[in-house]
């Protein structure tokens, strides 16, 4: 008894640490972003939102955040819409067309940055095509590929078969069992999908610089513009608001689909 | 996955020729897509590494091996062996890290499991970018760890704690973490709990039974996830760049340096064609490895 007593005390403290590890940078920066004066301080020797007024009311901060939201949505939408049919000849057709191009999204994900980076600007270099918005709306859409087929195949997979015989026995022809059964039943995994696709295409950066960095200035490149120059107390407002949008994202997703089951979970879980 | 379309397909054997059709529809604009957007940049990418320079940072096309065997000069083979030294420490590191709290989070109840998923998602969607500036502000002289660490008595003085390897690596392994947690996740949840409880029943601790019992049965999960860690981090770039030293510097930087500054697209091109050929002989090394150490084959 005393030994499962040491064993938790153990367990809870090792994860407790885990956690602050964590924490512990994104706690700071967001502390600093409330610092009144220019020099970075932990903790803020006086708290103030000066800093948080100053990014608003910049045009370049404000530019650079439209920028990054509308690509990062349009790069959403093309890769979910890519995506589908992929997930959908595998599961419905066992196709061995739509498996190689699954394989060939999630190979390209694989690649390293830099490679997969010099990849794009070669190409759209030689394409003639350079610096500009729609580069890194495809760029990332391909690049993140992947992510989507994984997780509509899941979402695919997870559709009762006894539904589809069912409605297959009253009379449903394909197109009515897709209507009332598959779309139904996929709509919360084609949501995660967006939400996780947006996120991280939100947050990339050296594809980004690399294909269009000179034009195209996302929030995390003019972040990694300045970490280069030096240090702005705006950069924190920048970093907070990324950390709120990924927070408030994967919040989203964990109250519209089935997270633990979403990232791999087969067993059901008690509540 | 099959399951379901076994049944469908029997039962319409005749409009077989009609699936092919549907299918040929479905799949025109991913292909399309993937074509463009993939083999094509890729086979630039090859075509590039074997072209002739010029100067002012142009070339031409052809079909030399110049680039290839400048990757020979000790300069460049020095980086690359750190580059693989480096991802190889953050790997073992952070797959002993993440085992043990893939294992906890997956034997929580539901509403803890997901706010650690979200945690993690959150933290692993962040950029490099974002995650490398909390890291320079974390280890700052003004940035609280340094002044904390000077009060216990710790430090001796207030100074930053980068650049320097230490920084790169703890860095790193930050930004695998969450990824490698999410990776064994799924393994651990399907993991039976009736073993280890079999080996604690028989007197075992249960330290001693996580590490004897459920270690050897989740090995492949393990060795997949440090191989990932290993394909993330090799080609890191920023990490190194901002909280290393030159003498921390990777594959990655010599390749964005190539590309952006000297203007030498052509090497570029063939060191990162040199860096996904020794990363798919390491797959396969390991995979030739595994194959021979398991019995069935």
């Amino acid at each position: 008894m005393n030994e499962g007593l040491v064993s938790t005390i153990l367990r809870r403290g090792f994860l407790a640490l885990v956690a602050l590890f964590i924490a512990a940078p994104l706690v700071v920066v967001i502390g600093v972003s409330f610092n009144e004066g220019r020099r970075m301080s932990f903790p803020p020797s006086e708290l103030s939102l000066k800093w948080y007024k100053a990014f608003f009311t910049d045009a370049g901060w404000m530019k650079s955040l439209e920028t990054s939201l509308s690509i990062s949505a349009l790069a959403a939408v093309i890769a979910v819409i890519v995506a589908l049919p992929i997930a959908y000849a595998v599961w419905r057709y066992n196709s061995k067309a739509a498996k190689a191009l699954a394989g060939v999204g999630s190979g390209l994900f694989l690649l390293p940055g830099v490679v997969t980076a010099l990849m794009f600007s070669a190409f759209w270099g030689m394409a003639g095509h350079v610096g500009r918005i729609e580069n890194v709306i495809l760029s990332h859409s391909v690049i993140l590929l992947g992510i989507p087929v994984a997780m509509l195949s899941v979402g695919f997979q997870s559709i009762e078969k006894a539904l589809i015989e069912a409605a297959h026995t009253m009379g449903a022809g394909d197109a009515e069992a897709f209507r009332m059964v598959v779309r139904p039943a996929m709509t919360p995994y084609i949501l995660c999908a967006l939400v996780y696709v947006f996120v991280l295409s939100l947050n990339e950066y050296l594809i980004a610089y690399m294909v269009a960095g000179f034009s195209v200035q996302t929030l995390p490149i003019r972040v990694f513009t300045s970490l280069r120059s030096g240090y702005e107390p705006t950069m924190c407002v920048g970093a907070v608001i990324f950390i709120l949008l990924g927070f408030a994202a994967f919040s989203l997703l964990a109250a519209v689909g089935d997270l633990p089951k979403l990232m791999g979970r087969h067993r059901p879980l008690e509540a | 996955m099959t399951d379901l379309a076994v049944p469908l397909r029997a039962k319409d054997t005749e409009p077989r020729s009609r699936d092919q059709v549907v299918l040929a529809g479905l799949l025109s604009l991913p292909t399309l897509f993937l074509i463009v957007l993939c083999l094509i940049p890729l086979f630039l990418l090859v075509q590039l590494s074997f072209a002739h320079r010029e100067d002012g940072g142009l070339w031409r096309a052809g079909l030399e091996l110049t680039q290839y065997r400048q990757l020979l000069n000790p300069q460049f083979l020095k980086v690359a062996l750190f580059s693989f030294t480096l991802a190889l420490t953050t790997a073992v590191i952070s797959v002993a890290l993440a085992f043990p709290v893939a294992y906890f989070i997956s034997r929580m109840k539901r509403r803890a499991q997901i706010t650690w998923l979200v945690g993690l998602l959150s933290t692993l969607s962040l950029s490099e970018v974002l995650i490398v500036f909390s890291f320079q502000v974390l280890l700052s002289g003004g940035g609280g760890l340094v002044k904390a660490l000077v009060a216990l008595g710790i430090m001796d003085s207030v100074h930053s704690l980068y650049p320097n390897f230490a920084a790169v690596m703890v860095c790193l392994v930050y930004l695998v973490l969450p990824y490698i947690i999410l990776f064994l996740y799924p393994a651990m949840s399907q993991l039976d709990d009736d073993i280890p409880a079999a080996a604690t029943t028989m007197g075992a601790s249960p330290a001693r039974a996580f590490l004897t019992v459920v270690a050897p049965m989740v090995k492949g999960p393990l060795l997949s996830a440090g191989l990932l860690v290993v394909i993330f981090t090799v080609g890191s770039y920023l990490t190194p760049l901002v909280l290393g030293r030159p003498q921390q510097w990777t594959v990655g930087i010599l390749i964005s340096n190539g590309a952006m500054t000297t203007g030498n697209l052509p090497l570029a091109a063939a060191q990162a064609v040199a860096l996904v050929a020794l990363m798919v002989g390491l797959l396969g090394l390991v995979r030739l490895l595994t194959r021979a150490g398991s019995p069935a084959s």
